[in-house]
């Protein structure tokens, strides 16, 4: 005990400056991910307007290798985020078993979301290498791909009568609600830590563009199923 | 059972507000050893809750050009009633400037002078010069001819408090706190230290040094309502009077604050009043103008006091929700939103906690209030206990006689941090030319006996009296007789009924174990200590047929100057159940006794 | 008549061989003005003379009788039962060292931090008896008031997850005090000084945000704005140790 205390006092000064750098790259990380996150939520939402802006998109980004580059970066911004912003979550039984306990208790609002926050993150995680795997997979990108992947079937069809499960708009319903709650509330946590704002206007301003984000996603995967169920816009039905 | 651990050091203090942590400080930098044994956690202590100020002539903000320690000294002498010691007064006023600009040098937010015109809400307009901006400023506050009370908005005692800790801190002085002395230790000559109580866990220790410091503070829970903390129980007093060899010096002077809070009995500082709030009768007429023409609701303490019970006993007292009893109205509505709610916060929060009352647009219900304790633990002006070698005392626990019959405002948070320094300075000198033995044999039966004592409250041999009954008589019988307004049949009930609770304290027996952390023992331990400090107060004041300051009797109405200029010391001969009291002379070496310019003998007839 | 109310009590004294936690209810008819003050005395004088809990000032500005309250840490001294159901729980604070029932060591944490922090004023000036203050001007005064308000009750401490879960976290209270010298232009540390103190996973930099400290403080102070701004100026003082020559 007392050596390890007499090294804390002695080593441990030189690792502030790695906390710092370690924090501010979850920060920055972190506003990164959003700010990527918004983004592609515009991109696909340009399928509401018409299949050839978004198509004429797509292209674009493959054209200037935007997308070949932009993916992979994205892909580690995400790794390092996991593991810069995981060693802030309970991760023992024993921290998993305070935190439940102390929300609670408390019944404090911006703790429980926290509590949402270290979930979604889980889900978003796993949701997020499935996403990337299918796209990858079914390249490129483009409204007619897009649509056939949001109304394919998945793996087993579980079918009731003349209703077929949609595995994926479920999936995707689920994983545009994580990430956007994940992002949101991400993005105000770090406001809050680093920011000059009073936190419950701002709450309420991120509130509002995440739900407004979160209407156009939807929108998107309606416009997306559309287009699969009718061939004259070029979808094909599973 | 006997003690658990014996610790030895240089200078052994007894309490950790401010006078005790001060005096510390002194002792620490003398390159002695000295251990602080507190109640509670230091910055806890009671001293956080002085909001007003402290009293210093610096002369720096409009109000207050041309002041000196002289004008100080004058207005401390006339707030005592003349029972002021006169030469420690003069030395605290000299002293006092010099340790504000060192608590600001630790780093206290004194509140500074800002320059240009102001209109202050009581209509007094003045202007600050370029010349003095930047400097401390200071408020007004009772009984005194310049604004000298230097404040941080109204946390003075916090910010003081906890820059004093601060100090104590950097100088590693190790503090044990949750600890209770419960004795002294003592061979009839030199004081050893004492036996102490560890309220984590109930063991007892014992304490041995050169010097012991008392620095435990009032006396004020002796009473039922006082706006004093649970803690001011005049432990430090009653163990020193314990002895049979220390007296305690003008027990019978307790100031009564003009504006206490009821239900809860909290004060409403005296800024609120500095600042310009009026006092209010049920039919929300200022009354204080009829009584006191010149100063007011700034007369001192002693006289705004008894003008409101007067008041309320001629019939203009309020009936209200709040309180059982009549009462007045504090009334500060005029100051404005935002000078309540920055310069006297705090009180508008207590008001607005307890009350539900936002003090910046209704009334606040006040009555007077016991407050503090001039008396205590005689000592001379170097803070040596009387009786004793190697004992001191200081801040409120102490008589070193600063405040005699009554205590201006702002002056007992000056008191502190003076007396920690000039008395501290002098322990230091004491204890680095003294050599001390211990008589091992007088410090294992010191601890036997509190052995045996704390068996015999859980066994339940001597009695099975009810100690929270006890207090709770001991704490109305003091509010029914020995409050405001004293009669001589009164107090002669009064010390009666003591005399017969003192007989009950010491018959106590536990209901509960009294194992470990055990609240009910802790109570116990003190309770007759207690009851002795009550009778000190009721006896002293039954004895003392003169008015003079906060001790008023209504069946002997003026001061008498040929008979009383004295100060009472009330010494407890083992066995007895009454004080034996003694005098010593006051001497009035520098101002000789005269009007203090208000209060009953100033104003003149009162108007009804 | 007032309403009957029911306090369920944490109860376990380490002193006691043998003695288990568990809660303990308490009936008492409520009246009016009745704070939890009263009503634990109340419980002490009359039910139950073992009940061990801390006040000192009774008026909230002292910070001993801070607890979970219906689960929330808060004051006791100053929470109106009329202003709670007819049955609440009361548990002492979470972090901090149970003495026994309701009553934690604070007094030692609190000191730890002081000794951790440096929390006094350093500087080379040495005292002069003879000379006057040093001028400060009266807003930077009330700058300083503003942090240096903290009763160090512990709330922010026993709320914060964080605190909870990593026993060298300072919580928000050791950053507070850190920032209140930090605005004092009498402390003459420089920022890679207050760095060594506050910059790290223990003190600024590991705050998760979960503001319940801000949310939860019972005297108000700005603790979201003074936990940002140690954050920025550490986050400044880091970059400079780091990159030396940066410009910020």
């Amino acid at each position: 005990m007392e050596l390890a205390k007499n090294l804390n006092a002695s080593v441990n000064k030189s690792f502030g400056k790695t906390d710092l750098l370690v924090d501010l790259a979850q920060s920055i990380s972190g506003v990164i991910l959003i700010g990527f996150l918004w983004m592609h939520m515009l991109f696909v939402a340009t399928i509401v307007v018409s299949p050839e802006l978004f198509d004429a998109l797509s292209e674009g980004l493959d054209k200037y290798y935007l997308a070949q580059f932009g993916i992979p970066a994205t892909i580690l911004v995400i790794i390092i985020h996991i593991f810069l912003a995981g060693r802030r979550a309970p991760l023992r039984l024993r921290d998993l078993r305070i935190t439940y306990r102390m929300a609670s208790l408390m019944k404090h609002y911006d703790t429980w979301v926290w509590v949402g926050q270290v979930i979604t993150a889980l889900g978003v995680g796993i949701m997020a290498s499935m996403h990337l795997w299918t796209i990858l997979t079914h390249w490129p990108l483009r409204a007619a791909t897009s649509a056939a992947r949001v109304a394919s079937n998945g793996p087993a069809d579980i079918t009731w009568g003349s209703f077929t499960f949609p595995y994926y708009v479920v999936f995707y319903v689920i994983f545009l609600i994580f990430g956007e709650y994940h992002g949101g509330f991400g993005l105000y946590r770090i406001l809050v830590k680093w920011g000059w704002w009073e936190r419950h206007t701002m709450g309420w301003v991120l509130k509002g563009i995440t739900v407004i984000i979160v209407v156009l996603g939807l929108t998107a995967l309606y416009t997306f199923t559309k287009i699969a169920a009718n061939p004259a816009l070029g979808g094909a039905i599973h | 059972m006997s003690a658990k651990n014996t610790h030895y050091c240089d200078v052994l203090v007894i309490g950790a507000g401010l006078a005790a942590n001060r005096s510390a400080i002194e002792a620490a930098q003398a390159g002695l050893s000295v251990i602080i044994l507190s109640l509670v956690p230091p910055r806890r202590s009671h001293s956080t809750a002085a909001q007003g100020g402290m009293q210093a002539s610096l002369g720096n903000v409009a109000m207050g050009k041309g002041d000196n320690p002289q004008i100080h000294f004058e207005d401390t002498v006339k707030g005592s009633d003349w029972g002021c010691d006169q030469e420690v007064a003069k030395m605290f006023c000299e002293t006092v400037p010099s340790m504000i600009r060192q608590l600001d040098s630790w780093g206290v937010p004194w509140n500074r002078v800002t320059a240009g015109k102001k209109k202050y809400a009581s209509g007094i307009e003045t202007e600050d010069t370029k010349e003095k901006e930047g400097l401390i400023t200071a408020r007004d506050f009772g009984g005194t001819a310049k604004w000298r009370c230097c404040y941080t908005s109204d946390g003075t005692g916090h910010t003081v408090v906890f820059v004093v800790d601060t100090v104590v801190c950097k100088l590693n002085i190790p503090v044990h706190d949750r600890v209770e002395a419960i004795s002294l230790i003592h061979d009839g000559v030199t004081c050893y230290g004492c036996v102490a109580r560890d309220l984590r866990n109930g063991e007892l220790n014992v304490y041995l040094a050169k010097s012991t410091i008392i620095g435990t503070g009032g006396a004020g829970r002796i009473y039922a309502a006082s706006t004093n903390a649970v803690i001011c129980e005049g432990t430090g007093g009653a163990i020193a009077l314990k002895t049979g060899l220390v007296p305690l010096g003008n027990m019978e002077a307790i100031q009564f604050h003009p504006t206490g809070m009821p239900p809860v009995y909290i004060l409403m500082t005296e800024g609120a009043r500095g600042d310009g709030g009026y006092l209010l009768d049920k039919n929300m007429h200022r009354f204080m103008p009829d009584y006191e023409p010149k100063k007011k609701e700034l007369a001192s303490r002693d006289v705004v006091s008894r003008r409101m019970v007067q008041h309320i006993r001629a019939g203009f007292g309020v009936d209200s929700k709040y309180s059982t009893q009549q009462h007045l109205w504090l009334d500060i509505r005029h100051l404005g939103q935002k000078w309540v709610w920055t310069n006297l916060r705090e009180i508008a929060n207590i008001a607005m906690n307890f009350n539900g009352v936002d003090p910046a647009k209704e009334l606040v219900p006040v009555i007077p209030t016991q407050h503090y304790t001039m008396g205590g633990v005689r000592t001379n002006k170097d803070g040596a206990a009387y009786g004793l070698k190697g004992l001191f005392a200081m801040g409120e626990a102490a008589c070193w006689d600063l405040h005699g019959f009554n205590r201006l405002g702002g002056n007992s948070l000056a008191e502190t941090v003076t007396a920690g320094y000039i008395c501290g300075k002098q322990v230091a000198k004491y204890t680095l030319g003294a050599t001390q033995d211990f008589n091992m044999k007088v410090v294992e039966d010191a601890v036997k006996f509190e052995e045996e004592n704390i068996n015999n409250l859980i066994s339940g041999k001597n009695g099975k009296e009810n100690v929270y009954d006890i207090r709770t008589a001991m704490g109305t019988t003091m509010m029914e007789h020995v409050h405001i307004f004293r009669t001589g049949k009164a107090l002669e009930q009064g010390v009666a009924k003591l005399q017969e609770l003192y007989k009950r304290s010491l018959k106590i027996g536990l209901r509960s174990s009294g194992q470990g952390a055990n609240p009910e023992l802790a109570l116990a331990i003190k309770m007759p200590g207690q009851v002795r400090t009550a009778l000190c107060v009721a006896y002293g004041a039954l004895m003392r047929t003169e008015s003079r300051g906060s001790h008023f009797r209504e069946d002997f109405p003026k001061r008498d100057d040929a008979n009383w200029l004295k100060r009472t010391l009330a010494y407890w001969k083992e066995g007895a159940d009454l004080p034996t009291l003694d005098y010593e002379p006051v001497a009035t070496p520098l101002l000789p006794p005269g009007d203090r310019g208000y209060g009953e003998a100033s104003a003149g007839p009162v108007k009804k | 008549m007032g309403r009957q109310i029911t306090i369920s009590c944490f109860r376990f004294n380490p002193n006691i061989p043998g003695d288990k936690p568990r809660m303990q209810d308490y009936k008492l008819e409520e009246y009016e003005g009745m704070t939890l003050f009263i009503a634990l005395n109340d419980i002490r004088e009359k039910l139950d003379p073992t009940l061990v809990f801390d006040f000192v000032c009774r008026a909230a500005i002292c910070g001993s009788c801070a607890m979970l309250i219906n689960g929330r840490p808060r004051l006791a001294c100053k929470t109106m039962t009329r202003n709670l159901p007819s049955h609440f729980t009361v548990m002492p604070l979470p972090v901090f060292k149970l003495i026994g029932d309701l009553s934690v060591d604070t007094g030692k944490w609190f000191r730890d931090l002081q000794m951790r922090t440096e929390a006094w004023i350093h500087t080379t000036k040495k005292f002069d008896f003879n000379a006057l203050e040093v001028r400060m001007d009266n807003k930077i005064a009330e700058e300083i008031y503003e942090p240096e308000r903290c009763v160090e009750c512990g709330c922010c401490v026993a709320c914060c997850i964080t605190a909870n879960i990593r026993d060298d976290f300072m919580g928000a209270t050791g950053i507070n005090r850190v920032c209140r010298f930090i605005i004092d232009p009498r402390d003459e540390r420089a920022d890679a000084e207050y760095f060594e103190v506050v910059g790290d996973e223990g003190g600024t930099f590991g705050c998760v945000g979960l503001m319940a400290c801000d949310d939860m403080c019972p005297m108000e102070l700005p603790l979201q704005e003074n936990l940002a701004f140690v954050r920025r100026k550490m986050a400044g003082a880091g970059l400079k140790l780091t990159f030396p020559g940066i410009k910020l």
